[in-house]
C-alpha cells in the first residue's frame, strides 16, 4: 500500500469512537497544562505518562500527542490575556497578543491563535506524510557547528531587524547573555557566578524570568493606572473579523514555513521559531510600525510556527528516533514504553500503528479549533472580573506556577525580582525580548561552539569547511553592514520594535 | 559524666524502644520518591514505573518528584538534605554521584556517605558503537586507529564526568591509545552526532539505543559489562575483547538520606524489591531495554562502596586531564 492508502486507514482508525474520545481528553488536559504557567508541555506529558498505562499502544500514543498539541495551544490563552505566557513557546504572542486584548480585541487575538494553530499545524502535517523520510537524513547533516551558526544568524536577524533603538537591544541581547552565563559550564561542570547558592548551579531559570519580566511587570504597571479592570477597553469582537483573518493569510502561511523547518533540525527548540516568524512578518508587512502595538498578524505568525513546528519535531522523531526537544523526548519515553520504537525501520515494521498515530494529528488539530473557538468567548470574559480581584488572581497564578516548576522558592524569588526589574525596564522604554531570547539561546550557543570546537580540536577552521555553517554564519554579517551602510532603507523599520 | 553517660543510656534505650513504634507506623502519609533528572529521562521512566508499582503494597502513595539540574546535583542535595523519616527517598545514580563528589569543583554539599543505599533498580552496561557504515568494524579496529592517530579520533559522551566518559578513560588506560573526547549533553544529541558523520563513535549505554543495533543503523563494537546483555547478547564484552580492566555501567537504586531508621528501610526494601521483581516489572523495562539487577543489603553497600573506588581513580585522571 502506499502512503496515501496507509494514512485512509489511518483516518478509518483514529476516527472511531475510543481514540477520539482519547485525543479530545489530550486536548482538555493539554490545554490546562498549556493555560498553568510552570507546568510545561515536558513536565504535563511526563506526570500523564502513567495515566496512559492501560491504554492500548495506538490510543496511549494518541492521548500523548494531544496533549503536547493542546499545551502548545494553552499558553496562548494566558499569554493574551494577562501577558503571562503559559509556556515558552508562547513569549512572542505576548507582545502583540496582550496589546490587543487591551485594546479590546482579545477575542480576534485568540481566535486567530485557534486557527494560525490549526492551519500550521495540518499544513505541517501534510508535509510530514510527503517528505518525512528525506527531510529527516539532511537534519542529520545538521552539526554542531551548523547549528551554533544557526543560532547566532537567530540571534543577529532579532537583534539587528527588530529594534527602533539597536544599542538598547544590543544591549539588552548582552545582558540576556551575561545571565546565560550563569550555571555550571556547560562542559567542564565547574559552576560559575553562582555564589555557592546551588540553586544557580542550573541558570536563572527561564519560566520564572519570562513570568516576572511579561506577567508580574504588567501587573505592576497596570496597579499605577488605579483602573478598575485589568484591561480597561471594552470587548470589541469575539472573533477575528472577516478582514482580519484576510490580512493574516500571509503571515500565517510564512508561519508555517519557518515553524517545520525549524521543527526538523533537532535541539532548535520552539520559541525560536516563533521568535523568527514574528521578525519575518515584521519585515515583510507594509506598516511594521503596528507590530507590538496590537498587529494581528504578529499574533498569527508565532502562534503558526509555533505550532507547525511542533508538527514537524515529529519527522526527525518518526523518521529518526531522534527527539528534538524536551517534550518530544517525554514523548519518545512514552513511545518506547508502549512498545513503540520510533526509528527508520517504524513504517515499515509498523505501518498501521504509525499512520494512525498520524491521522491522529490531523484529528487532533481539527478537535482543537472545534475545542477551542467556542471557548474564546469564555476565556475573553475573564477580563471583566474587577481589576482587585484579577491582580490577586494572577499573582497567585505565577507565584503557583514558578513555584510548581521545580517545586522552589527560589524561582518564586527569581520570578518578583524579575518583575520588578521588568517594571523598570518598561519605564525606560528598553526592549525586553532580545534578552529573552539571548537567555534561552545563550546556553545552546555556548554549547555547540565549544562541541564544535571539541570536534575540530579547538580549530575555527572547522566553520570554513561546512558550507551551511558558512552562509548561516554570512547573514548577520550582512544584514549588519547593510545596517551599518545603508540606514536609511532600513528607516521605517526602525520606528517599531519588537517589544 | 555519669549523669551524662546515664542520659545518654537513657536516650539509646528509648530510641531503640521508639523505632519499632515509627516502623510500625510507617509509613502513615504520602511517600516522596527525589529523582534527581527531567521526567522522561529514563531514570525518570523507571521511577514512574517503580513507584505505580510499589505503591500498591506499599499502602500509601509514593510520589516522584523531579529536581532536575547540574547533572543530578541538585536532587542528591535535596535527598542529602531530607529529614532521615523514611517520607522522602531518592533515586541514586551512580556513578554520576560519585563523580559530583570527587570534582572539588563542584562543591557538593553531600558525600558518598550522606546516603543510605536500599535497593538496587537497574544496571545498564556501558555500550560501544559507530555508524553503520563506519571504517571501524571492531573495538580493535577502533583502538588501532587511536594509536595511530592519537587525538584524532573522535569519541562522544553524554557528559563530563559521566559513566561514559570514565569508560573513554579506561579504554584508553587499556590500550593505551588517546581519543578527541566530545562531550554531548545525552543520547539525542549522540545519535545525530554519529550518524550525521560528525564524531566517529559514542561511549553510550545498552537502553539507549539497543534496537537499533539489530537494524544496520548502527554497528555495536562491544558493552562495558562483565557479561553480554540480554538485549545484545551478539556482542562481545570488554573482558571477552582482551580488556578486563574496563568495566563501566551506570546504575539505579533507591537510597534514603543517612539516619534514616534500619527499620523503615527494611519496609522499603520489601516492598520496592517485591515489586522490582514482578513480572509486570519485567515486562515494562524490557520494552525500554533497561536490564533489572536487584541488589539489597550487603551486595548493593559493596557495589556502592567498590565504584567509589573505581570512580575516584578516573576521576582524579580526568581532573589532571583538564
Amino acid at each position: 500500500m502506499d502512503a496515501l492508502g496507509h494514512l485512509l486507514s489511518g483516518f478509518a482508525a483514529a476516527l472511531s469512537l475510543h481514540y477520539l474520545l482519547y485525543a479530545f481528553a489530550g486536548c482538555i488536559l493539554g490545554t490546562l497544562i498549556g493555560v498553568l504557567p510552570g507546568l510545561g508541555p515536558a513536565a504535563g506529558t511526563a506526570i500523564l505518562i502513567p495515566l496512559t498505562f492501560s491504554l492500548d499502544p495506538t490510543g496511549a500514543i494518541i492521548m500523548l500527542s494531544a496533549i503536547y498539541y493542546g499545551a502548545m495551544y494553552g499558553g496562548t490563552i494566558t499569554s493574551v490575556l494577562i501577558n503571562v505566557p503559559g509556556e515558552a513557546a508562547s513569549v512572542v504572542t505576548c507582545i502583540d497578543g496582550h496589546q490587543m486584548a487591551r485594546q479590546g480585541r482579545a477575542g480576534s487575538a485568540l481566535g486567530i491563535a485557534a486557527i494560525g494553530s490549526f492551519v500550521g499545524g495540518t499544513l505541517a502535517t501534510v508535509a510530514l506524510v510527503v517528505v518525512a523520510m528525506p527531510l529527516a537524513t539532511l537534519a542529520l547533516k545538521f552539526g554542531p557547528a551548523e547549528f551554533f551558526a544557526l543560532m547566532v544568524a537567530g540571534l543577529c536577524l532579532v537583534v539587528g531587524l527588530a529594534g527602533k533603538n539597536i544599542l538598547a537591544a544590543l544591549l539588552m541581547t548582552v545582558i540576556g547573555l551575561l545571565l546565560s552565563l550563569i550555571g555550571l559550564d556547560p562542559v567542564r561542570g565547574a559552576p560559575r557566578f553562582t555564589f555557592g547558592v546551588e540553586e544557580l548551579f542550573d541558570g536563572i531559570g527561564f519560566v520564572p524570568v519570562v513570568m516576572g519580566l511579561f506577567g508580574v511587570a504588567e501587573l505592576l504597571l497596570a496597579a499605577e493606572t488605579r483602573q478598575t479592570h485589568m484591561i480597561q477597553a471594552e470587548l470589541k469582537s469575539w472573533m477575528p473579523t472577516r478582514q482580519e483573518c484576510k490580512d493574516c493569510i500571509g503571515a500565517i502561511l510564512r508561519g508555517t514555513g519557518v515553524g517545520f523547518v525549524l521543527g526538523l533540525i533537532p535541539g532548535v527548540g520552539a520559541i525560536v521559531p516563533t521568535f523568527m516568524a514574528y521578525v519575518l512578518e515584521k519585515r515583510v508587512s507594509k506598516t511594521p510600525e503596528r507590530f507590538g502595538k496590537g498587529a494581528i498578524e504578529g499574533v498569527a505568525s508565532a502562534e503558526t510556527a509555533n505550532n507547525a513546528y511542533a508538527n514537524a519535531a515529529m519527522v526527525p522523531l518518526l523518521a529518526l528516533g531522534i527527539p528534538s526537544s524536551p517534550t518530544i523526548a517525554v514523548l519518545m519515553g512514552a513511545f518506547i514504553i508502549n512498545g513503540i520504537q520510533p526509528g527508520p525501520f517504524l513504517f515499515a515494521e509498523q505501518p498501521k500503528l504509525v499512520w494512525t498515530v498520524i491521522a491522529s494529528f490531523f484529528v487532533g488539530n481539527v478537535l482543537l479549533l472545534i475545542l477551542n473557538l467556542p471557548l474564546v468567548g469564555l476565556w475573553a470574559k475573564l477580563l471583566k472580573i474587577p481589576f482587585s480581584y484579577m491582580c490577586a488572581g494572577v499573582l497567585i497564578f505565577c507565584v503557583i506556577g514558578a513555584y510548581g516548576l521545580k517545586q522552589s522558592l527560589f524561582d518564586v524569588w527569581v520570578m518578583l525580582g524579575f518583575g520588578i526589574i521588568g517594571y523598570l525596564l518598561r519605564k525606560l522604554d528598553f526592549p525586553i525580548a532580545p534578552a529573552i531570547l539571548a537567555l534561552i539561546l545563550g546556553p545552546m550557543m555556548e554549547k555547540s561552539l565549544r562541541t564544535t570546537l571539541e570536534i575540530s580540536g579547538g580549530s575555527f577552521a572547522i566553520f570554513l569547511d561546512r558550507p551551511v555553517a558558512l552562509v548561516l554564519l554570512a547573514i548577520p554579517v550582512i544584514v549588519i553592514g547593510f545596517l551599518l551602510f545603508k540606514p536609511r532603507s532600513l528607516a521605517p523599520l526602525r520606528e517599531s520594535d519588537v517589544d | 559524666m555519669l549523669i551524662r553517660r546515664r542520659t545518654l543510656l537513657a536516650a539509646s534505650a528509648a530510641a531503640t524502644v521508639a523505632s519499632p513504634a515509627i516502623a510500625q507506623n510507617y509509613p502513615r502519609r504520602a511517600v516522596q520518591l527525589v529523582v534527581a533528572f527531567p521526567p522522561g529521562g529514563s531514570t525518570d521512566v523507571g521511577a514512574r514505573i517503580l513507584a505505580a508499582m510499589a505503591e500498591k503494597d506499599f499502602g500509601q502513595p509514593i510520589t516522584v518528584v523531579n529536581k532536575a539540574g547540574a547533572g543530578g546535583q541538585i536532587g542528591f542535595t535535596e535527598i542529602a538534605r531530607a529529614r532521615p523519616d523514611g517520607y522522602t527517598l531518592g533515586f541514586l545514580n551512580l556513578p554520576g554521584m560519585n563523580t559530583i563528589t570527587l570534582d572539588p569543583e563542584r562543591k557538593a554539599a553531600f558525600t558518598i556517605d550522606s546516603f543510605i543505599p536500599i535497593v538496587n533498580q537497574v544496571l545498564d552496561p556501558g555500550f560501544i558503537w559507530a555508524k553503520g557504515d563506519s571504517p571501524y568494524k571492531t573495538l580493535a579496529d577502533l583502538v588501532d586507529a587511536a594509536k595511530k592517530n592519537p587525538g584524532k579520533i573522535s569519541a562522544c559522551t553524554t557528559g563530563i564526568l559521566s559513566d561514559d566518559h570514565l569508560a573513554i578513560l579506561m579504554v584508553q588506560e587499556a590500550a593505551k591509545c588517546e581519543f578527541r573526547i566530545v562531550h554531548f549533553d545525552g543520547g539525542a544529541q549522540q545519535l545525530t552526532g554519529v550518524l550525521g558523520g560528525h564524531v566517529d563513535v559514542a561511549f553510550d549505554n545498552v537502553g539507549s539505543v539497543f534496537k537499533r543495533v539489530g537494524t544496520g543503523e548502527i554497528l555495536g563494537l562491544a558493552v562495558t559489562d562483565t557479561q553480554r546483555s540480554k538485549f545484545l547478547p551478539q556482542i562481545p564484552t570488554t573482558p571477552e575483547l582482551g580488556m578486563p580492566s574496563v568495566i563501566s555501567n551506570s546504575t539505579r537504586g533507591v537510597g534514603a538520606p543517612k539516619g534514616t531508621p534500619a527499620d523503615i528501610c527494611k519496609i522499603v526494601e520489601t516492598a520496592f524489591l517485591k515489586a522490582i521483581n514482578s513480572a509486570e516489572m519485567k515486562e515494562k523495562m524490557d520494552a525500554v531495554g533497561l536490564a533489572l539487577k536487584p541488589m539489597v543489603g550487603a551486595e548493593y553497600a559493596k557495589y556502592y562502596a567498590d565504584l567509589q573506588a573505581q570512580a575516584k581513580k578516573y576521576t582524579e585522571w580526568a581532573l589532571k586531564m583538564r
